[in-house]
């Protein structure tokens, strides 16, 4: 019995020092420790930038593919992706491009994920800012990031479903209308951007200072009518007043062979957007920050491997007829290419298909606005991307002079955009047209043209391969997956 | 490999010692054989002389000498299979001995698992498959040898790929991501799969399945997937043993994809306008370049020897693989020793194995292709244009710019390096102590290490955009585990009257420690040093990503116990409990309980069977458990975690991001699996035939999946947590029936069929308090999971024809004009499932004179394949980059934008897979060879089937995913082998 008993006192004992299983972490930290600390809120307000560079499977504002960029560019006139009878890519660009969409569609899916996932991390950062009593001109900085990111979803789905603390549950997820979140944004926007850094570039290059806060705040009264059906022009032109108090001026457009396609404007999408103009830039890094893949998503193969060394992806093309209008002196009209190029290849100007069969391989002409900076390679290219810039202000004051009936007052603005690009000005005072004409020029594939053919009233027209669509394409359907995760949600009318 | 050599090196003077330790004492000798009712030899009977340890075996003719004292007054003669004999030897120095066959649920010993069982003391539902009953011929992998030989285990072996193992479902997918590979324990070590890979074929002594819950509730939270115990043999008492196996195949590819060649491609693409600049004028055959015959050796050398008080085993094997693509291949290197020392009045026994391999690969590419198109190199070889040159007039590789990331494949195959390796050891020592009769204190300790490393060179002369794009990609990632368990237990054995007591207690203990490490540099200024010297790699490239590490950890605590209660060999009970926690779980539910408990009733053995002639044994055996799963779980997922994630642009600097990597669930638990299972064990016709038929329905509650959540208010998109559930029903039989018994003649008939029915009972239900509705989640090609049908249930648009224009349309089935391609949309409909429904083998045995035969016969039905590859390859657009299968050119299908019913297809098939002749060569004058046997087996000999691609045999069979994206080449070997055992 004294054996049983010593085993049982062995066994007993290393029970004892063998009963705990508590979960031991090594190579990560905890979120509630993490986010505590006072470089975790920093953090986290860096966190909420990380979200705006694009990359791929939808992520970020611009610069790579299937994300929003896409779905507010590919759904305009601008430009489109086509399936090619060689075989390449989808048709799931083309459908955006023809208006025939479903709620299932990737992009409008992704394009909502990437939303939420940086409402989530604004708000984060507020909470632990806020927490932390980090300098208010942070806090604000993130509030304004979150006022950024639901103008954006507003823009784009109306009615959404809204939420400014992380820790709410879902049945306290209400689907804010459009008018209210536009309210919020709009009340977010003016109770923080004075409180924002007034700085220019260095650490405040790629982040919402004051300039970029009001320049938001200008857009979104801009399109107040299409939001709220109540007009802010006035607003917009007084919050444009205010981005010109930063001391913006047009980046010159001089001819210079050391620009990229051969003039000074093209600087403006080049590796650092140039601070005289820009206003707000995503700042890119290939493979480290995010990616800039509208050229090479462009060109063709051969094209972009004899200019750069790697092969291009023989994508997207822009319609005739959208190039068409540009004027044969307007210096913009360079960044679109045809006809015979290195590399063997020879574009032509018609799309034969978008879909089915599909266009061939060297249909349609390309653009290389973001004309590729290095470091490139066949994932894209470093190229910064201009979300707000001077010109698009400048463009804005007209609009809404304009529309005031002031259009006199509006010319100069318009007419300070067209002499840069080394046209004439106006021969007569602005009409809606010119301007709506002169921002497809100017600010093509920049991510502006859908809000601008929605608030000019073009979207639903027919155009080149798209037909006449339904009022209520102006709305994207809240996705399926979002729908199926969330049952309070209600679907956009007509989907 | 050097503690292994020091452990060896400490061991052999003690097996020495062992070894001269002989007995001797004034005595006689006694020789005999031993022999079967039918006078056939019975060799390795045991020969003990009662009332002493003093013994021998019979040898491979029966025969056998011993020394007796000349107190000795009884002979204990036994075999497996056979019913144990005394025989008084008196002054007798020649006895002949019959012992008579016990029938197959007999004496024989089935290990259940912390323990062992008479077979005819089962109650819950296990297959034993013995060793001579394993699938002959050269195997790779001890799975192969168990294929189609137990009723509910499904092998699956996808492709031949050099050391590529099959994977294995018992009872069906009882997860969906928790895990459903059983666990596997050899020699009472715990693992996974990979366990296998350390094991030399031809050294396992017996596999033991266990299959309900009653049987594996005694592994708790691991038990869930089922249980393959693996027995390896150990050295006959007081017999000394040489053996070696040597057998080396010829492997050649049994089916290939037709494709075009070059002129039927030009001719093709002519007709749909693909211009001339595509043809390159060459005549290739990449997939006869790509592919060659294989060839596979296995040896091994084992030998041993002991007293009564000793014995050891050990062996060494290798498996050496050259595969049917060019630069694939393997090579495994096993060592094994065994030690058995008996102390203290043999009260005292330990065990000791030491088990050690080294395995190298040299791995056919994967994940090449574009983006379009990605799998392995093999069938990027059905892809290349037929009219493309393999290299450039410079003697570069071919590559046509073109072409969006275009590959050539057989560059790809001279200068990717793709290798890698492992060294894996384990070890463990076992103590047996009888404090009491019938007390015993056991103590084993096991430690298993795995070190696997793997490296990569991709350089620009691949062909492949990215290498070209980065001047080289080099990547080196290391991994290694580190597994301790520690069991203690006390077991009672006790014959009171007519009943029998066997209770067992135990206590154990494991953690498991993962790290490793990963690197990539890119950038080479040339390919020479490929990943050897990272350092060459121009380093300003580096991007997130390129350097990683990681290290987690678990712990795994249990206390369980069992009783088995037999009264008058008749009513025999069989209850367990096992109270597991584990450190991966959320902190609410950290601990579990796992009971099971069944009962068996031999009717045989009733009084009132003594009169009636039909049944010979007769066994009615209802079980019921619970069991657990977690092993599936990785550990630190049950809390939100903040992760490094590239890096972001902020303050004017790029600096390190971060973010949550994943939403916290604190409720997060095992999945439990209930089953019951009824079943019934029989022999007839004179133990002629004999037969188990077992029903089961198991349900696996709390079903863990990563489900999609709402990102208001997830910060990621989605969440591990408990909440569906899954159903499993089936029936199994097995037969097997000794047809024919004569001198010269045996005929056995053995087979196995199982029918297996899956459902996805639940998807929905709550996480932390919220309802949660998922339903129709993807899983694999055009399958979904949804409730109430199988997992990888097909979801389809219906093909209705192709048009003029060669588009392909598809069935409006809701009739409104819209083809709508969500998941849930009206126009789809169900077309079947993925999972087999029923499996069945047939394997048959004949032996006359010296000469055996065996056969194995395996099927399976009622599953659908997607034919991804087939979809992929037969779309005409394609044409002008790409090659097409011969098949196309008649569907004429142009383009599509469906993935439609038109590439689904039936996955059934039977395939012969096995025949093997052996020829036992006489050796009864031989000086020194005690047995030879020459064998020719061949593997996957025929197979018929409807499905068009290379092989219906792929992993949608055992739950993961439901394509076939194309797969390496199944090959058909036939060896021939050597079996010699020296005296």
């Amino acid at each position: 019995m004294k054996k049983i008993s010593l085993v049982s006192i062995v066994a007993l004992m290393l029970a004892q020092s063998c009963t705990k299983v508590n979960e031991n972490v090594y190579d990560k930290y905890a979120a509630s420790d993490f986010y505590s600390s006072p470089t975790g809120s920093d953090v986290a307000l860096a966190g909420v930038y990380a979200k705006i560079a694009g990359n791929w499977d939808g992520n970020g504002y611009a610069g790579a593919d299937n994300g929003w960029y896409d779905l507010n560019s590919m759904s305009s006139d601008e430009q489109v992706v086509p399936h090619r009878n060689t075989g390449d890519w989808g048709i799931d660009n083309a459908q955006l491009y023809t208006h025939v969409w479903l709620p299932t569609h990737n992009t409008i899916n992704q394009a909502w994920n990437w939303l939420y996932r940086a409402i989530f991390s604004a708000n984060l950062a507020v909470e632990q800012l806020t927490k932390a009593n980090a300098e208010a001109s942070k806090i604000a900085e993130a509030k304004v990031l979150r006022a950024f990111f639901y103008y954006l979803l507003m823009d784009d789905w109306g009615s959404v479903p809204f939420y400014t603390e992380n820790n709410i549950t879902i049945d306290q997820l209400p689907q804010k209308s459009r008018a209210d979140v536009y309210s919020f944004v709009v009340q977010e926007l003016v109770a923080n951007v004075d409180k924002l850094s007034a700085n220019k570039g260095g650490q405040y290059y790629g982040r919402f200072n004051k300039w970029a806060g009001y320049a938001l705040l200008a857009k979104v009264y801009l399109n107040a009518q299409v939001y709220t059906g109540t007009a802010k022009w006035a607003e917009c032109l007084t919050a444009c007043n205010k981005v010109s108090d930063g001391g913006f001026t047009l980046h010159p457009g001089a001819a210079n062979a050391s620009s990229p396609l051969g003039y000074q404007y093209f600087e403006l999408f080049g590796d650092v957007c140039p601070e005289d103009e820009t206003i707000l830039a995503i700042y890119t890094k290939l493979d480290i920050v995010g990616r800039n893949i509208l050229t090479i998503r462009s060109l063709q193969g051969p094209h972009f491997n004899a200019l750069f060394g790697s092969s291009g992806w023989n994508g997207t093309v822009v319609h005739k007829d959208y190039v068409d209008r540009f004027d044969n002196n307007d210096i913009r009209k360079k960044q679109y290419l045809s006809g015979q190029q290195p590399g063997g290849v020879n574009y032509s100007t018609s799309i034969s298909s978008l879909d089915n069969p599909g266009a061939n391989r060297e249909d349609g002409i390309r653009d290389t606005k973001f004309y590729p900076v290095a470091p490139i390679n066949g994932g894209g290219a470093s190229n910064d991307f201009p979300i707000y810039r001077y010109a698009d202000i400048l463009l804005m004051k007209a609009e809404c002079n304009v529309r005031l009936n002031n259009a006199a007052t509006g010319k100069p603005f318009i007419d300070q955009v067209r002499a840069r690009a080394g046209l004439n000005p106006l021969a007569a005072n602005p009409t809606l047209d010119d301007i709506y004409n002169e921002r497809g020029f100017e600010l093509t594939w920049e991510g502006h043209r859908r809000q601008d053919m929605i608030r000019f009233d073009k979207f639903l027209l027919p155009h080149d391969f798209k037909a006449v669509s339904g009022a209520f394409r102006k709305l994207f359907p809240i996705p399926t997956s979002a729908l199926n995760a969330n049952k309070n949600l209600v679907q956009n009318p007509g989907y | 490999m050097r503690s292994t050599r020091k452990l060896l090196a400490a061991f052999i003077p003690l097996l020495l010692f062992f070894l001269c330790h002989q007995v001797s004492a004034q005595s006689r000798t006694i020789k005999g054989t031993v022999s079967d009712e039918k006078s056939q030899p019975i060799p390795g009977a045991s020969i003990a002389i009662m009332g002493s340890t003093n013994g021998t075996a019979a040898d491979s003719l029966g025969h056998f000498t011993l020394m007796v004292a000349p107190s000795a007054k009884t002979l204990v003669v036994s075999s497996v299979g056979y019913t144990k004999q005394e025989i008084a030897i008196a002054n007798q120095t020649n006895v002949n001995i019959t012992l008579l066959s016990s029938s197959s649920i007999g004496t024989e010993v089935v290990v259940v698992g912390y323990g062992t069982a008479r077979k005819k003391d089962l109650t819950g539902a296990v297959s034993t498959i013995s060793s001579k009953d394993l699938n002959p011929g050269p195997s790779t992998n001890p799975l192969q040898q168990i294929a189609g030989r137990a009723a509910g285990v499904n092998v699956i072996q996808t492709g031949s790929e050099p050391g590529a193992a099959p994977g294995v479902r018992i009872r069906g997918i009882t997860s969906l991501i928790g895990g459903s590979d059983p666990l596997v324990v050899v020699d009472g070590v715990q693992g996974n799969l990979d366990l296998f890979k350390q094991v030399p074929p031809n050294e396992i002594e017996s596999v033991d399945v266990l299959k309900d819950a009653s049987a594996t509730a005694i592994y708790g939270a691991r038990g869930a997937p089922g249980v393959i115990i693996v027995t390896t043999k150990k050295n006959k008492n007081g017999r000394s043993s040489v053996e070696i196996n040597s057998s080396a195949s010829v492997d050649v590819i049994a089916k290939k994809l037709e494709v075009l060649n070059a002129t039927e491609w030009w001719q093709e693409a002519q007709k749909w306008n693909v211009p001339a600049s595509e043809n390159h004028g060459a005549n290739t055959d990449v997939f006869n370049i790509l592919t060659r015959n294989g060839f596979t050796q296995n040896h091994s050398l084992a030998f041993g020897g002991g007293s009564d008080k000793s014995s050891y085993r050990a062996s060494v094997a290798t498996i050496l693989q050259n595969g049917i693509v060019i630069n694939s291949n393997y090579k495994n290197y096993i060592g094994r020793i065994q030690a058995v020392q008996k102390a203290i009045n043999d009260r005292v026994t330990f065990t000791m194995n030491l088990n050690g391999n080294v395995s190298n690969t040299l791995g056919s590419p994967s994940g090449v292709g574009r983006a379009a198109f990605t799998s392995n190199l093999i069938s990027n070889a059905y892809v290349a244009r037929p009219t493309d040159p393999v290299y450039n007039a410079d003697g570069s590789y071919f590559s046509d710019p073109n072409v969006f990331q275009y590959i050539n494949p057989y560059a790809v195959s001279q200068t990717i390096k793709n290798e890698g390796g492992s060294n894996n050891l384990f070890g463990s020592l076992r103590a047996d102590v009888e404090i009491l009769k019938g007390l015993t204190a056991s103590g084993f300790g096991s430690w298993r290490k795995t070190d696997n490393y793997w490296g990569y060179y991709l350089p620009a002369a691949s062909t492949i955009s990215t290498a070209i794009d980065n001047k080289g990609i080099a990547n080196i990632s290391n991994n290694r585990a580190d597994e301790r368990l520690l069991d203690i237990g006390l077991n009672y054995k006790k014959t009171f009257g007519n009943s029998r007591f066997d209770a067992l207690v135990l206590y154990e203990y494991q953690t498991q420690v993962y790290q490793g490490n990963y690197a990539q540099a890119k950038g080479f200024i040339n390919d020479i040093t490929t990943y050897n010297a990272l350092q060459n790699g121009d380093l300003s490239k580096v991007t997130p990503g390129d350097v990683s590490s990681y290290k987690n950890d678990r712990n795994l605590v249990s206390y369980l116990g069992r009783v088995n209660y037999t009264l008058r060999d008749r009513y025999l009970l069989t209850a367990s409990l096992r109270r597991d926690g584990s450190s991966v779980l959320g902190v609410n539910n950290k601990w579990g309980n796992f009971p099971s408990a069944s009962v068996a009733w031999r009717l045989s053995q009733e009084p009132f069977m003594e009169h009636q002639k039909v049944f010979n044994d007769l066994k009615l055996r209802v079980g019921y458990g619970m069991t657990g799963n977690q092993q599936g779980l990785y550990p630190q997922r049950s809390t939100q975690l903040v992760n490094s994630s590239g890096v972001t642009y902020f303050g004017g600097s790029q600096i390190t991001n971060f973010v949550i990597s994943q939403n916290s669930n604190s409720d997060l638990r095992w999945e439990t699996r209930n089953q019951t299972n009824i079943g019934v064990d029989f022999s007839i016709l004179d133990s002629r035939l004999s037969g188990t038929v077992d029903v089961f329905k198991a349900t696996t509650k709390n079903l863990l999946f990563n489900y999609t959540v709402p990102q208001p208010p997830y910060p990621y998109p989605t969440i591990l947590a408990n909440v569906g559930s899954l159903l499993n029903e089936g029936v199994e039989v097995s037969l097997n029936y000794l047809a024919i018994k004569s001198r010269d003649i045996t005929l056995t008939l053995g087979g196995n069929i199982s029918f297996l029915r899956n459902r996805v009972l639940e998807l929905s239900g709550s996480i932390n308090g919220l309802p949660l509705n998922t339903d129709y989640v993807g899983w694999g090609s055009n399958s979904y999971l949804i409730k109430g049908k199988s997992i990888g249930t097909f979801y389809l648009l219906e093909h209705k024809g192709i048009t003029e224009t060669g588009a392909e349309t598809v069935v409006d089935r809701n009739k409104d004009n819209v083809i709508d391609q969500g998941s849930q949309s009206p126009d789809r409909y169900f077309a079947g499932s993925a999972l087999p429904k029923y499996t069945y083998a047939f394997t048959p045995a004949i032996s006359y004179k010296n000469v055996d035969l065996s056969m194995v016969w395996r099927g399976s039905g009622g599953n659908k394949i997607y034919n991804d590859i087939r979809s992929n390859l037969s779309r005409l657009e394609n044409l002008g980059k790409s090659n097409v299968l011969k098949s196309a050119v008649g569907l004429g299908l142009f383009t599509t934008q469906y993935g439609s019913d038109l590439w689904l297809e039936n996955g059934s098939f039977l395939r012969f897979e096995n025949l093997s002749i052996g020829y036992r060569i006489n050796t009864r004058n031989n000086k020194y060879i005690d047995a030879l046997r020459i064998s020719a087996t061949g593997n996957n000999i025929a197979i018929i089937t409807k499905y068009t691609g290379i092989d219906p045999e792929l992993s949608g069979g055992y739950g993961s995913g439901s394509g076939d994206g194309g797969i390496y080449p199944r090959t058909r070997n036939f060896s021939l082998g050597i079996n010699v055992i020296f005296k």
